[in-house]
């Protein structure tokens, strides 16, 4: 399995089966292959913290729901998940491709890219930064049963050097 | 129209289905007129009501009632597109206007200046909409729109009046309670 399939298996062996997400080329990579699979409800988000509002009330009504953004994208969900997440205690896991890394080409990316991880970390949202596909299947299953254990959103950070990067 | 009182109306027609309330006087007056295990009350995220209701939907059958507002909505004015996009069958999305942002200091929204949120919903492939001018018109599109498939995107012109106490709920629990009431 290459790494979109591993996070693809590990979300169906978490029974996460609702996914909203804005597009993004890197993570195209996973949610090309969960719109061709039956066992996920892929949801086209206009906004991140839409998507994060949407994840929110699957959970209430009992359906695992997983995010996927980019980094520039996590800036505009930040107080979803501060005023909702947090206080009501909603796991929802989020993949974010971490721009503004090793390859990036565009000086906008930048910024964001390098806050997102200290902002996650201010708002005490664990983390993990997925840059090998080293025991990836692990990381990946073990990020997501911690979220639901914990009952509190978590980010699991895709780095360039994991799926390849975008490309100018 | 006010809003408390027919938020009183409308929870004699929805049994014991889901309602999402918008943050604020919606929440808290959700609460005064009938607290019940089914009722997702909101405290921030501004904008996200309809969204997380859209959310619901998707994942169940049965109907599901956004209680939204204007400015919020204006805040989040994708998630139109989306519910449009999506058109979910059993979602129920209706619109406090009061045609300001009551809770800052009564500024103006821009419904006030000629925004039709009824027209936004149509153009965004959302064709059952109305705007209600008082409680009969409400419960009669209500009462539509329990019957027949929607989505449904129902504006309600309303007027503000005193604010009822702060709800005392804690998001946490509301969380808990809705999802233990579907046997999650």
């Amino acid at each position: 399995m290459n790494w979109a399939e591993t996070i693809v298996k590990s979300l169906k062996d978490a029974e996460v089966s609702l996914i909203a997400y804005v597009p993004d080329v890197s993570i195209h990579q996973v949610t090309r292959l969960m719109e061709e699979d039956d066992y996920f409800y892929v949801v086209s988000a206009t906004r991140e913290e839409e998507a994060i509002g949407i994840a929110t009330g699957a959970y209430a009504r009992g359906r695992n729901a997983a995010v996927f953004m980019q980094s520039s994208g996590f800036g505009n969900c930040v107080n979803a998940l501060a005023s909702l997440c947090l206080p009501a205690r909603v796991p929802i896991p989020m993949f974010i491709n971490l721009r503004g890394e090793v390859g990036e080409f565009n000086i906008a990316q930048v910024a964001m890219g390098r806050a997102t991880r200290p902002i996650l970390d201010v708002l005490g949202i664990q983390h993990y930064t997925l840059d090998t596909d080293d025991r990836l299947d692990l990381r990946v299953s073990g990020a997501l049963k911690l979220c639901y254990a914990s009952r509190q959103p978590l980010a699991l950070c895709l780095t360039p050097l994991l799926h390849g990067g975008k490309l100018a | 129209m006010h809003r408390f009182s027919a938020t009183q109306r409308l929870l004699t027609l929805v049994g014991d289905l889901p309602v999402v309330a918008n943050l604020g006087p919606t929440t808290d007056e959700l609460w005064h007129a009938g607290h019940r295990d089914r009722n997702f009350y909101t405290y921030g995220s501004m904008g996200l009501c309809s969204s997380i209701a859209l959310g619901m939907a998707l994942s169940s059958d049965e109907k599901v009632i956004s209680l939204d507002g204007d400015g919020s909505l204006l805040m989040n004015m994708g998630t139109i597109a989306t519910i449009g996009r999506e058109s979910p069958k059993n979602l129920i999305v209706i619109v406090w206007d009061n045609e300001q942002w009551a809770q800052t200091g009564y500024q103006s929204s821009h419904t006030a200046f000629g925004t039709d949120l009824a027209q936004v919903a149509k153009s965004c492939d959302i064709p059952k909409t109305a705007t209600v001018l008082d409680e009969e018109e409400l419960e009669s599109a209500v009462l539509q729109a329990l019957r027949e498939d929607g989505p449904w995107f129902i504006v309600a012109k309303i007027e503000e009046e005193e604010y009822l106490p702060v709800a005392p709920i804690e998001p946490e629990v509301t969380l808990h309670r809705f999802r233990t009431s579907f046997g999650v």
